[in-house]
């Protein structure tokens, strides 16, 4: 991969999670497999041309399985996502976090100093778990060398590497040593002022303890781009200066193209904080969530998207991940729909190379049928939008 | 979880999950039993969000954008409500279940909320007395009929956002239209900020009592000589710290002794759909624990 990839016009990529598929669920829970996890397995080998996939569904035929081979599994399933990826066209991509838990439960569950505490409910029927901070922290292992190694060894497009950011870490997290004083009876003023300063100290500790040395292992394996999730990023509005200090103490001085994905906030609420944030060459954003469905690329017709001006008007220029795919439904953006959102970023920002083309967010909550389709319109949106613009096809 | 989530993937059936939920308010309501709580929840189990059960009562467009509530990692979908509201058609899922023990607490969102998280075309205030009147009024005579002798309204709205001085006024009408010939206590919890800029105008509503998240709220801020009840959110919602009972029983004394308000609900600050089942019991025997001991001090 290039150091000049964020100036690839129009560069197509997933944000990081998929679903996973029945028969791994199942197959690493234990649980029997029925022939219909079997049959989605031997369809999807079939139709992304996974190599040798006949030798999983053999595999799937001999539970139980072994540690090694649930291992195994979890392989086999990071090869099918990042065919399904690489299938769907993308110029960049990963395995849908196949081998994590979660993004979260992932990077604390590899770490000293949390202790997990159970899940709640993020939205509809969706969960995840939290865990308390207790101790010093620290990485117990670097905790994505293993996909990472893997990746490379298989895969025919760019790798992009999704990394959960320290601000969100703590965001998701419960505070049981930083802050626990919590005697009501003082001045609430105080009270607040002493919880600002815990939080502060938590972050960034998480950054320097835990990000960093992960993300330098990544790039002593020849990692070269890595996407640091931070959907938590905005959800403590006055705490913006303390999401830029913490990606930029986790990235300072290394040497990896480092992007950002923010989804699901007023991102108003950005600026000015992000200007400090100029080593963040992309910003991978969700914008359809917000967006009409209708086609057109006039202000009116395209209302999820007017703040892209703040991120055009950075001063060092950073590439947009422009969010085209609601992740939240199974509606099917055309093809022409996403053509539109792109020609309306483009216009908007003068110039595509400074435009990627991404869905919002991870497509985990969508079966894959529904995440195909919707990459699949993706790519081919972007075709339309480049023989507007008279772009030619990139080379892969 | 892992039923309702099954559900979705295919892998679980509605049977299992019906079952699931039995279970799960079962255990919550033994929890309130055993924690010594005066009145009872079915803790919202079915609700995904604040919302949705109103919303599906409405008839209203489903909703689909997702938007972050307030500062949590917790999201709801934004109800659509432009053009004309029709009236509630039907109370399934609104209602507490039939096996939550009396008196029952009923929860909806406070009807300024509700104005302000839905996406509409039209006067949010005119939306807020509109929906008070339409929409909760038509549910909370139906929850006082199941038997619920409280209902609490949730606003976080004003915790978080806060309120321009011209929408007091609305808000008061709106809160009438649910306060008029209501057989049941009218409660006003405004939570996710500091109450107490707001305390004066609060006194003022038309309900009979007035929820603060202390988490939040100075204690000194809230004044005296109240002629409401307090609902005290002296439980933290959203740390899984569990709360010393001495200063929980000290702030309630103190509440008691300078507020003194016409009654006073212990409770916690916000919601605890924020915390894991296994915290939030830890939280609501510490609720119990603390109100058993107020009420011990308070009759001696």
């Amino acid at each position: 991969m290039s150091v000049d990839l964020d100036h690839k016009p129009l560069l197509t990529h997933e944000i990081g999670s998929l679903d996973k598929p029945g028969w791994r669920v199942k197959a690493y829970a234990g649980q029997p497999l029925s022939d219909r996890d079997l049959e989605e397995a031997r369809a999807w080998g079939e139709r992304l041309k996974v190599p040798d996939y006949e030798r999983l569904i053999d595999l799937l035929r001999h539970a139980p399985f072994s540690k090694e081979q649930k291992s195994d599994l979890q392989r086999w399933s990071s090869l099918y996502a990042l065919k399904l990826e690489e299938g769907a066209g993308l110029d960049v991509v990963y395995d849908g976090e196949q081998q994590r838990t979660e993004m979260y439960d992932w990077a604390v569950s590899h770490s000293d100093g949390f202790e997990r505490r159970g899940s709640v409910r993020a939205f509809d029927n969706k969960y995840y778990t939290k865990a308390a901070v207790v101790a010093p922290i620290s990485l117990r292992t670097p905790f994505h060398n293993a996909e990472f190694s893997y990746l490379v060894s298989v895969a025919d497009a760019e790798l992009k590497i999704p990394v959960t950011g320290a601000y969100t870490i703590a965001d998701w997290s419960f505070d049981e040593r930083y802050d626990v004083d919590t005697d009501l009876r003082e001045p609430a003023a105080d009270r607040r002022r002493k919880r600002k300063a815990a939080r502060r100290d938590f972050v960034l500790e998480i950054a320097r303890n835990l990000i960093r040395p992960n993300l330098m292992a990544l790039i002593g394996l020849g990692a070269r781009w890595i996407q640091v999730d931070e959907p938590g990023a905005s959800t403590e509005p006055d705490e913006l200066d303390l999401f830029v200090d913490s990606f930029n103490a986790s990235v300072e001085g290394l040497n990896a193209m480092f992007s950002t994905h923010l989804c699901f906030s007023d991102y108003n609420l950005f600026f000015p904080a992000i200007e400090r944030m100029s080593q963040c060459r992309q910003f991978a954003v969700g914008f359809a969530n917000y967006d009409s469905r209708e086609l057109g690329t006039t202000d009116q017709a395209r209302p999820g998207y007017h703040v892209i001006k703040k991120f055009a008007d950075l001063p060092y220029k950073p590439a947009l991940g422009l969010g085209v795919l609601d992740i939240h439904s199974d509606f099917i953006e055309s093809p022409e729909l996403v053509r539109d959102r792109v020609l309306y970023a483009v216009n908007v920002f003068g110039d595509p190379a400074r435009i990627h083309v991404t869905p919002d967010c991870g497509l985990r909550t969508r079966s894959w049928e529904v995440a195909f389709k919707k990459l699949r319109n993706m790519t081919a949106g972007v075709a339309l939008a480049r023989q507007e613009l008279g772009l030619k096809d990139p080379a892969r | 979880m892992a039923s309702t989530r099954g559900l979705d993937r295919g892998r679980v059936d509605a049977d299992a999950v019906e079952a699931a939920f039995a279970e799960d308010l079962a255990a919550f309501v033994r929890l309130q039993q055993k924690s010594g709580l005066d009145v009872f929840s079915d803790g919202l189990l079915r609700w995904q969000d604040i919302f949705r059960p109103l919303v599906d009562a409405l008839g209203a467009a489903k909703p689909e954008s997702l938007v972050r509530w307030f500062d949590t990692n917790t999201f709801f979908r934004e109800p659509e409500l432009s053009g004309a509201l029709a009236g509630v058609n039907h109370a399934d899922g609104l209602l507490p279940d039939a096996s939550v023990p009396r008196p029952r607490v009923a929860t909806l969102p406070s009807p300024f909320m509700f104005s302000r998280a839905a996406r509409t075309d039209r006067d949010r205030n005119q939306l807020m007395v509109d929906l008070a009147g339409t929409v909760l009024r038509p549910v909370v005579d139906a929850a006082v009929a199941a038997g619920c002798q409280l209902v609490h309204l949730e606003d976080p709205w004003i915790g978080y956002f806060g309120i321009e001085s011209k929408d007091w006024a609305p808000l008061r009408e709106a809160l009438e239209l649910l306060h008029r010939d209501l057989r049941a206590t009218l409660a006003f919890h405004v939570y996710f900020g500091d109450a107490g800029p707001h305390v004066d105008q609060l006194r003022r509503l038309p309900v009979d009592a007035i929820g603060v998240d202390l988490v939040e709220t100075d204690v000194n801020e809230l004044g005296s000589g109240w002629d409401k009840g307090l609902v005290a959110g002296v439980i933290d919602g959203r740390s899984s710290m569990l709360e010393s009972l001495e200063n929980t029983v000290e702030v309630a004394r103190h509440l008691a002794d300078t507020v003194r308000p016409r009654n006073l609900y212990l409770s916690s600050n916000c919601e605890l759909a924020f915390l894991p089942t296994v915290v939030a019991e830890q939280k609501v025997q510490r609720l119990g624990e603390a109100a058993k001991r107020v009420k011990q001090l308070v009759s001696v």
